[in-house]
């Protein structure tokens, strides 16, 4: 092997002692000290976000010790609860993996609640209203939904590259266009509307019949969860797998990074980036699919649930990593689990939503701080480059 | 202070008064180089003085040390005759001294009452800065209007809204850095008029950084050409014709300096005016690129390539010469398939090519080092080994699935081919000096044998030794049969490495010399828009 360190004809370039080819982890002193960094940071901001919330709590007349321990009972104490967590985190997996393809293009997607809104709706169509036999029918919904986001998904693309729309206004807007066609598809009875009851009643669809029900694994109050976790975390292996080591996942990167080199080299962004907006709706409908299918089983106007959006926070948080994504999903599930217990013990629901969002913002603040950093080193070493030219 | 007597275009009255700036020996060094070498410079109050200079010459460095931007490392400037200190732009503000960039500094989404505003202090006065704006624009015969929005105005609208910005503050001495760059021919009249009336009725003093002959011609009074950060000469532009310019701001010393056999019969006296018809010796090269009356508008309308023709052959090197700012990007952007033509043809080994179609120039077989290659000619958050091999994703993957082992052999062969300094191929590309990170994109753009090799500014930032490298590797490519075009501001590089010699001014190549016929005063002229 060549000792390449000493070819090299730069004074300015750092000293790279018996630099050697292929020794490719890069695990130094440097790199072990910013983990340590970024993990005192989350302590400390999720320390700020409890003691807020104990602040909170106790200013209404309420115990923050029982507090944590309702949030502990609800998501983590004994099987079901856990159980409860993990079926909470599945979709969120499921909505984060998604959101990370489309952001790793470079493409903000955030409306993934009316991707899984629409998505949840053209499953409960082919759940409802096809009838093959066996199990079959269970896949052609999970399908249909994956296919319902993917379209929804694909309006923003079909704006962005042919009208240049941003996707950051596209997809939020489609959101709310989302709701409302549901709502439509509600309140028709030929549509999705609940037969045998009148028009004037509540807006829902027919239960699902038990053949087009995911199948739950283990028995309440046993170890127990909805085999939907089970789509979520092959879902988020598949895809870090294409993201990492395909041609294609590899463009996808290029273009998200570097859109002018990924042009010079031959990416058609019109083609990959809405490929990968496509990718990212489908998963979102293939989530809202999985929650219908796995607890809901009968759709109604709010079947999202929030979903998309706390989705498109795990990735956020995941700083776009799909395994992060499933390990900060867990977290999510876990909050929402304890969260929806904690109101059951008579704290004030609005009070339980304060706490849940002083938590979720604990957890962005930290990449948030990061990417500020960021910039502003950015921006000052163009400032620096600029006064420094001759 | 007393304001002195008016002087007139030619200058030199018997008792000279105290200049409104003045730089003695002025010096500044980065590492090794020395962009300013006891730059002495005086410019008096009712005289525009022009800096003439090639891109590097030291000019901007000069006025960066004058705007209190760069500190010197010796000398001293002098104001209305007392040294001063300038510690910062705002200090230079105080002092009277003013300086309109060549890239604006205006925020796109304000209007241009708000931009002006910025940087005032205490309440922010709307009608007040609105009135005043008026009146600075009407005093001048500016056609500004304070209420439109910066990003619906065209460059030289906007080039306006900075000179009335830059006179607001009343300023004694105004530095105007390259302004016609980015004007027409007709607006650069204008401006020259409108800086005429400041020195004449005013008594300001005007400082015109400038590499174009025939500005410097018309619009100053005296001249000051710097050359390797020198000043070499100082005198009245009356009288002065565009050859003495060209021949000093090129410098006689170009040929010299590279000291290399290669290019010492530029010392051979050629015929000035005389067109040389000797044709090209042995077998003519079968042509690789042909580029024939390209045209193309950028998206401001500016025209970026106006009926732009040329051909490279196989083997040779092309040096495309030009200042900065006459479609030597619009050029490279074509062929990186980045820039749609309005009318024109590329053709690669004669197949016509579809521009503006990503990929396109690259499988045709036109390979490309960009001028800004830390912006498009690599990714900085990737590794050295997907750098390397992003060119050509389809020889190092089967059925769309990358093999690693593949990529790091392919990474690892054009590291150790190509002397890349690297602490390994997983290192990212952020990680690298600048000439290390020039080679990786060499070494992909190479690695794929491309007939036809685009280098736009390779050297641009370089060292001595990585420009050394830089230099002989596209001299090889050239004896391994690939066409080399080479787009280059620095006319000492071109001149070392090229066959033939064309010359780009205002969208369109001008003219075309051979190394045998090379004529540097020529050459001046042609870069300076002047017909040779």
């Amino acid at each position: 092997m060549t000792d390449l360190a000493s070819r090299d004809p730069l004074p300015s370039s750092p000293p790279a002692p018996a630099a050697r080819l292929g020794a490719s982890t890069a695990t130094g002193p440097g790199r072990l000290g910013a983990v340590t960094r970024e993990v005192a940071l989350y302590v400390v901001a999720l320390g700020v976000a409890l003691a807020v919330s104990a602040l909170l709590v106790a200013l209404t007349h309420g115990s923050p010790g029982r507090v944590v321990s309702a949030l502990y009972s609800g998501s983590l104490e004994g099987w079901g609860s856990f159980g409860y967590t993990l079926d909470n985190a599945g979709p969120l997996i499921i909505v984060a993996v998604g959101a990370i393809v489309s952001s790793r293009a470079g493409l903000f997607n955030i409306g993934q609640e009316g991707q899984v809104t629409i998505g949840a709706m053209t499953a409960a169509f082919v759940a409802l209203k096809v009838h093959p036999s066996g199990g079959l029918v269970l896949v052609l919904a999970l399908v249909a939904g994956a296919v319902g986001g993917a379209v929804w998904a694909g309006i923003a693309a079909l704006l962005r590259y042919w009208r240049g729309v941003e996707v950051v206004i596209s997809t939020l807007l489609l959101t709310f266009i989302g709701f409302q066609v549901l709502n439509y598809s509600l309140s028709r009875t030929f549509l999705l509307h609940e037969h045998g009851t009148s028009g004037a009643t509540l807006t829902e669809s027919d239960q699902l019949s038990s053949k087009v029900q995911l199948p739950q694994i283990g028995h309440y109050p046993g170890f127990n969860f909805g085999s939907g976790l089970i789509v979520a975390v092959v879902l988020a292996i598949v895809i870090s797998l294409v993201l990492a080591r395909t041609t294609l996942g590899f463009r996808l990167r290029l273009l998200g990074l570097n859109p002018v080199a990924a042009r010079r080299v031959g990416i058609r962004a019109a083609w990959v980036g809405s490929l990968a907006l496509l990718v990212s709706g489908a998963c979102a409908g293939l989530a809202g699919g999985v929650m219908l299918t796995g607890q809901a089983y009968r759709i109604t106007p709010t079947i999202s649930n929030n979903v998309g959006w706390n989705g498109l926070l795990v990735a956020l948080v995941a700083r776009n990593r799909p395994w992060v994504a499933i390990a900060v999903a867990f977290a999510f599930g876990a909050l929402q689990a304890g969260g929806g217990f904690l109101a059951t013990t008579g704290v004030p629901t609005d009070l339980v939503n304060v706490v849940e969002a002083l938590v979720v913002l604990a957890a962005v603040f930290p990449p948030a701080l990061d990417e500020i950093r960021r910039r502003r080193s950015r921006a000052k070493a163009v400032v620096s480059e600029a006064g420094g030219a001759a | 202070m007393t304001p002195s007597t008016p002087v007139s275009g030619a200058g030199g009255t018997p008792l000279p008064p105290v200049p409104a700036l003045e730089a003695r020996s002025l010096t500044k060094c980065y590492g090794k180089l020395v962009a300013c070498d006891r730059v002495d410079l005086a410019v008096q109050r009712g005289e525009i003085l022009g800096v003439l200079g090639q891109n590097g010459a030291g000019k901007s460095t000069l006025m960066n040390m004058l705007l209190g931007l760069v500190r010197p490392d010796g000398g001293e400037i002098v104001v209305n005759g007392h040294p001063v200190v300038i510690a910062d732009p705002v200090k230079a503000a105080s002092m009277g001294l003013a300086m309109v960039h060549q890239h604006f500094s205006l925020i796109g989404p304000l209007t241009v009452w708000e931009n002006l505003s910025l940087g005032e202090k205490g309440r922010i006065d709307a009608d007040r800065t609105r009135r005043h704006i008026t009146e600075v624009a009407r005093r001048y015969g500016l056609d500004v209007d304070p209420d439109a929005r910066i990003d619906h105005l065209t460059t030289g609208q906007r080039q306006r809204v900075e000179i009335v910005k830059c006179l607001m503050r009343e300023p004694d001495v105004v530095i105007l850095d390259e302004p016609t760059s980015v004007l027409t021919a007709a607006e650069s009249v204008e401006l020259f008029l409108m800086l005429r009336r400041v020195v004449q009725e005013e008594q300001r003093a005007v400082v015109l950084i400038s590499h174009k002959l025939d500005e410097v011609l018309h619009a100053t009074d005296r001249v000051a050409i710097m050359r390797s950060g020198r000043v070499v000469a100082d005198r009245i532009t009356e009288g002065a014709t565009a050859m003495e310019l060209a021949r000093e701001m090129i410098g006689r010393d170009v040929s010299l300096r590279g000291g290399s056999a290669a290019i010492g019969h530029f010392e051979a006296p050629a015929d000035t005016g005389r067109e040389t018809d000797e044709a090209v010796p042995g077998d003519v090269q079968p042509t690789v690129l042909s580029i024939r009356e390209a045209r193309a508008v950028g998206p401001d309308g500016r025209t970026l390539l106006d009926g732009l023709s040329l051909e490279v052959r196989r083997g040779e090197v092309l040096g495309l010469a030009g200042i900065e700012g006459n479609g030597q990007k619009a050029l490279g952007d074509l062929l990186s398939s980045v820039l749609s033509l309005s009318s024109g043809v590329v053709e690669v080994a004669g197949r016509a090519v579809e521009t503006g179609r990503p990929g396109a120039m690259a499988s045709a077989g036109v390979g490309v080092i960009p001028e800004d290659r830390h912006v498009s000619g690599c990714v900085l958050d990737m590794s050295v080994a997907d750098n390397l091999v992003m060119g050509d994703l389809e020889a190092v993957s089967r059925r769309g699935l990358l093999r690693r082992r593949q990529v790091a052999e392919q990474a690892t062969r054009l590291v150790e081919e190509f002397g890349i300094a690297v602490s390994s191929i997983d290192a990212p590309m952020r990680s690298l000096s600048g000439g290390n990170q020039q080679r990786v994109v060499v070494a992909r753009e190479l690695s794929r044998s491309p007939q036809i090799l685009v280098a736009a500014q390779p050297t641009s930032g370089l060292d001595v030794g990585a420009i050394e490298y830089m230099n002989s590797r596209l001299r090889r490519a050239a004896e391994e049969g690939t066409g080399v075009l080479l787009i280059s501001t620095e006319l000492e590089e071109i001149l070392e490495l090229s066959d033939r010699i064309a010359v780009i001014h205002r969208g369109r190549i001008v003219g075309e010399v051979t190394r045998r016929q090379v004529d540097l005063d020529r050459l001046g002229m042609m870069m300076g828009g002047q017909a040779a």
